[in-house]
C-alpha cells in the first residue's frame, strides 16, 4: 500500500485501526482500570481517546505501552521534570502506570487526514535527517514506536519540536542508554523543525 | 561532536520505501572508536558499532518500566527450575533496576542500581521487609560494599563512603570521596566492588566500546585502598567485568568477564578468570576465550601470550555477580564453589544465560566443573521475565539473587 493510500484509508478507518494497533510490547495493565484512571486525570489535556487538541500536549493513543510507562515513571521520580505531569504522576501507583500504558496503547492512533504539504522542501530535509540519524532503528520502520521508543508518525508537529528540543538540552531522560540525548545533540533548530514536519505527516496506519 | 551517520543516508533512503520487505536499513553500523572524542561522547548506540550481517538488528531489550509486583513475581518463580532440594522465593520486591547487594552489620541489605540512579536499603521490622530509597541521583551506582560501619558506593568515576549509615538510613550523611582517579566513561563504566581481608576493593574498569585499543585507564582491574586513596594495577587485558570475589581458600581474586559482541551467536565465550600473580594480561582486545585471536585487533599476537580463562562460560551468557559459597545450608559439595549470576544475552538471536550456575574449581584454577543451580528466566527467543545480576550469601547460608529486570531480590534456600 502506498503511503498516500494509507493516509486516506486510515482517515476513514479509525475503528478498524483499533484492531491493527496492537502494541509491540505485551504489557500487563488492565484496560478497564486504565480507562477509568485516564478519564479521571489524563483526558482534560490529552483527550479521552488520547487525541490531543492542545498545543504542546502530545497524542498518546496507539503509543508503545512500555514507552508510555517509562515516561510516567520518569515524571514520577523527577527525572523528567514537569510541574503538571510531576504532580499528576506522583498520584500514580505502579499498577496505575501499568494500566494507563496498556489503555493508551490499545487506542486507535491519531490519524489526521492528508492535507496539502505546505512545505515539501522541509519534508524532504526532515526525511533525509531522519534517515541520517537512523531513527527507524529504535522507533520502527514506519515510526509507530516499539518497546520503550515513542510513536512518531502523525504525532503533533509542535510537540515533536518540543520533545526533540527537550532531549537536546537533556531536559528529559532517554531510555536505551541515553540514545535520544545523543541523537539530538547535533541537531540545529532548523533540523528539529524539519524532522518534526516530516514525522508529523507520516501515516498513522501505513 | 561526532557525526558518524552521514554515510548511511543514501542507503537508508532506498531501504525506507521497502521497509516492509527488507527492514530499516541495509547498511551495517560501523564506528571508529579509536579516538578520545568517541570515548568521551559515544554515539547513542555505541554498543552497536561493530554490526555484522549475521547479528544485524540485535540490540539490548528495554526492560519493564515498573518493578514486577509481588504477586506476579510469585507466579513467575513457579516457572524457575532448581537443582533438587532447592527452593526460590521473593525476598523483596519494588527495587527498580536492582544490582549489586551488600549486608550491613546490623542486617540492612543495601542494593545498588543501574540507570535508576538509586541505592536502596531493605530493612526488616517485626518480620516485615521494607524497601527504602536512601540515595538518589547517582550516575550508575551499580556497586555497593559495606566495611566498618560505612556503606561504599561506586558510581562510574567515584568511590563514595557513607559513614555510620545504618543509623542514618532516613537521612544519610554526605559522602566522602575516597577514590576518584577513574575515567568518566559511562560505557562499560558501571562497576561492582569486592573487598579483600585488608579492606581493599577490587574494582574493574571496562573499555568504552565493544572492541578496540582501549584508553590506558581501562581494560584492567585495580585494587583500591579506600583508606589512602591509592590503587595497584592488578590485571590487564580485561574487557567488561561486572563481578568478582576473593577466594576464601587463598585470598586470590577471581572475576567474571563479558566477551566482545558481534562475532556470532556462539563466539566468543564469556569467561571466568583467576588472577594468580600481579599484572597478568587476560587477552583483550587481542585474544578471546583463550583461543580465538580477534579478527582485527590480534595484530600479530598469539593467544599463548595471555592468561587463559579458568572456564569458558558460553557465548553471550553475560556473567555478572559471583560469590564463593562458604555457608553450611547447601549440600557439602557446594563449599567453596563459585555461585554466579548470568544476566543473559542481547547480542544473540536466541537468548541464553539468564540463570544461576555453580562452579566447583580447585584453588589453582584446575578441574572446573559447572552445573545449573536455577534457570527459567528466559521466556522466549528474545525476552525475559527476569535477569539475575548478583549473588550474596545470607547469614543462614541461603543466597540472595538480585534481578534488575523485575526489580526484585530472591532468596534461594536448601532443605534435604
Amino acid at each position: 500500500m502506498s503511503l498516500v493510500t494509507a493516509i486516506k484509508l486510515g482517515a476513514a478507518a479509525a475503528a478498524a485501526a483499533f484492531l491493527v494497533a496492537s502494541p509491540a510490547f505485551a504489557g500487563k495493565g488492565d484496560l478497564d482500570k486504565g480507562r477509568a484512571k485516564a478519564i479521571e486525570i489524563c483526558a482534560p489535556c490529552h483527550g479521552e481517546n488520547g487525541w490531543s487538541d492542545a498545543p504542546g500536549v502530545p497524542n498518546l493513543a496507539g503509543n508503545a505501552d512500555l514507552f508510555l510507562q517509562w515516561q510516567l515513571v520518569y515524571f514520577r521520580n523527577g527525572r523528567r521534570p514537569s510541574d503538571v505531569m510531576g504532580t499528576i504522576a506522583n498520584l500514580l501507583s505502579d499498577a496505575d502506570i501499568n494500566n494507563l500504558g496498556a489503555y493508551f496503547a490499545s487506542l486507535p492512533p491519531v490519524n489526521i487526514p492528508e492535507t496539502p504539504d505546505k512545505n515539501p522542501q522541509l519534508t524532504e530535509t526532515g526525511k533525509a535527517l531522519v534517515q541520517q540519524h537512523r531513527c527507524a532503528n529504535c522507533h520502527g520502520d514506519n515510526f509507530l514506536g516499539m518497546r520503550a521508543a515513542a510513536r512518531l508518525a502523525n504525532q503533533r508537529e509542535d510537540y515533536l519540536v518540543k520533545a526533540l528540543a527537550d532531549y537536546r538540552s537533556a531536559a528529559r531522560p532517554s531510555a536505551g542508554v541515553g540514545a535520544m540525548i545523543e541523537a539530538t545533540a547535533s541537531l540545529s533548530d532548523d533540523d528539529i523543525a524539519a524532522v518534526s514536519h516530516y514525522l508529523a505527516r507520516l501515516p498513522a496506519n501505513p | 561532536m561526532h557525526k558518524p551517520l552521514g554515510l548511511f543516508a543514501t542507503v537508508c533512503a532506498a531501504a525506507l520505501g521497502l521497509a516492509f520487505a527488507v527492514g530499516p536499513a541495509a547498511a551495517l553500523k560501523s564506528y571508529d572508536s579509536s579516538k578520545p572524542s568517541f570515548w568521551k561522547n559515544p554515539p547513542p548506540d555505541w554498543f552497536l558499532g561493530d554490526e555484522t550481517d549475521a547479528q544485524k538488528g540485535l540490540a539490548p531489550p528495554a526492560g519493564p518500566a515498573t518493578p514486577t509486583s509481588f504477586d506476579e513475581l510469585n507466579a513467575d518463580l513457579k516457572k524457575i527450575k532448581l537443582a533438587p532440594g532447592f527452593k526460590i522465593e521473593v525476598y523483596a520486591s519494588g527495587i527498580p533496576e536492582a544490582r549489586q547487594m551488600a549486608w550491613g552489620d546490623k542486617g540492612t541489605l543495601f542494593v545498588g542500581s543501574f540507570g535508576a540512579t538509586n541505592v536502596y536499603a531493605v530493612t526488616e521490622k517485626d518480620g516485615k521487609r521494607e524497601v527504602k530509597t536512601i540515595l538518589k541521583g547517582l550516575t550508575m551506582p551499580t556497586g555497593v560494599a559495606f566495611e566498618n560501619g560505612a556503606l561504599y558506593v561506586v558510581a562510574i568515576d567515584k568511590l563514595l563512603r557513607y559513614d555510620d549509615i545504618e543509623d542514618h538510613l532516613d537521612k544519610p550523611p554526605a559522602p566522602v570521596v575516597v577514590y576518584d582517579d577513574m575515567p568518566s566513561y559511562v560505557a562499560h563504566g558501571w562497576k561492582y566492588l569486592a573487598a579483600d581481608k585488608d579492606g581493599k576493593f577490587y574494582i574493574p574498569f571496562g573499555p568504552p566500546f565493544n572492541i578496540g585499543i582501549p584508553p590506558t585507564s581501562v581494560a584492567q582491574i585495580r585494587r583500591v585502598d579506600p583508606k589512602t586513596g591509592l590503587a595497584e594495577l592488578v590485571a590487564l587485558g580485561v574487557r567488561n567485568s561486572v563481578g568478582g570475589d576473593v577466594d576464601p581458600r587463598t585470598g586470590d581474586y577471581w572475576f567474571s568477564e563479558n566477551a566482545r559482541d558481534w562475532i556470532s551467536d556462539d563466539l566468543p565465550s564469556d569467561k571466568l578468570n583467576h588472577i594468580s600473580h600481579l599484572g597478568e594480561h587476560f587477552g583483550y582486545p587481542y585474544c578471546h576465550q583463550g583461543d580465538l585471536p580477534d579478527p582485527k585487533f590480534a595484530m600479530g599476537h598469539k593467544c599463548s601470550e595471555f592468561t587463559p580463562p579458568v572456564l569458558n562460560l558460553g557465548a553471550h551468557v553475560a556473567p555478572l555477580g559471583m560469590k564463593f559459597y562458604t555457608g553450611d545450608m547447601f549440600p557439602a559439595d557446594y563449599k567453596n564453589n563459585i555461585i554466579l549470576a548470568e544476566h543473559g544475552s542481547w547480542n544473540r538471536h536466541n537468548y541464553q544465560g539468564g540463570r544461576i550456575v555453580r562452579i566447583a574449581v580447585d584453588p589453582d584454577g584446575k578441574n572446573p566443573k559447572q552445573e545449573v543451580l536455577a534457570e527459567g528466566w528466559i521466556t522466549g527467543p528474545q525476552d525475559y521475565f527476569g535477569r539475575p545480576d548478583d549473588i550474596l550469601q545470607a547469614k543462614d547460608g541461603s543466597i540472595l539473587v538480585a534481578d534488575d529486570w523485575a526489580g526484585a531480590v530472591y532468596r534461594i534456600s536448601y532443605a534435604k
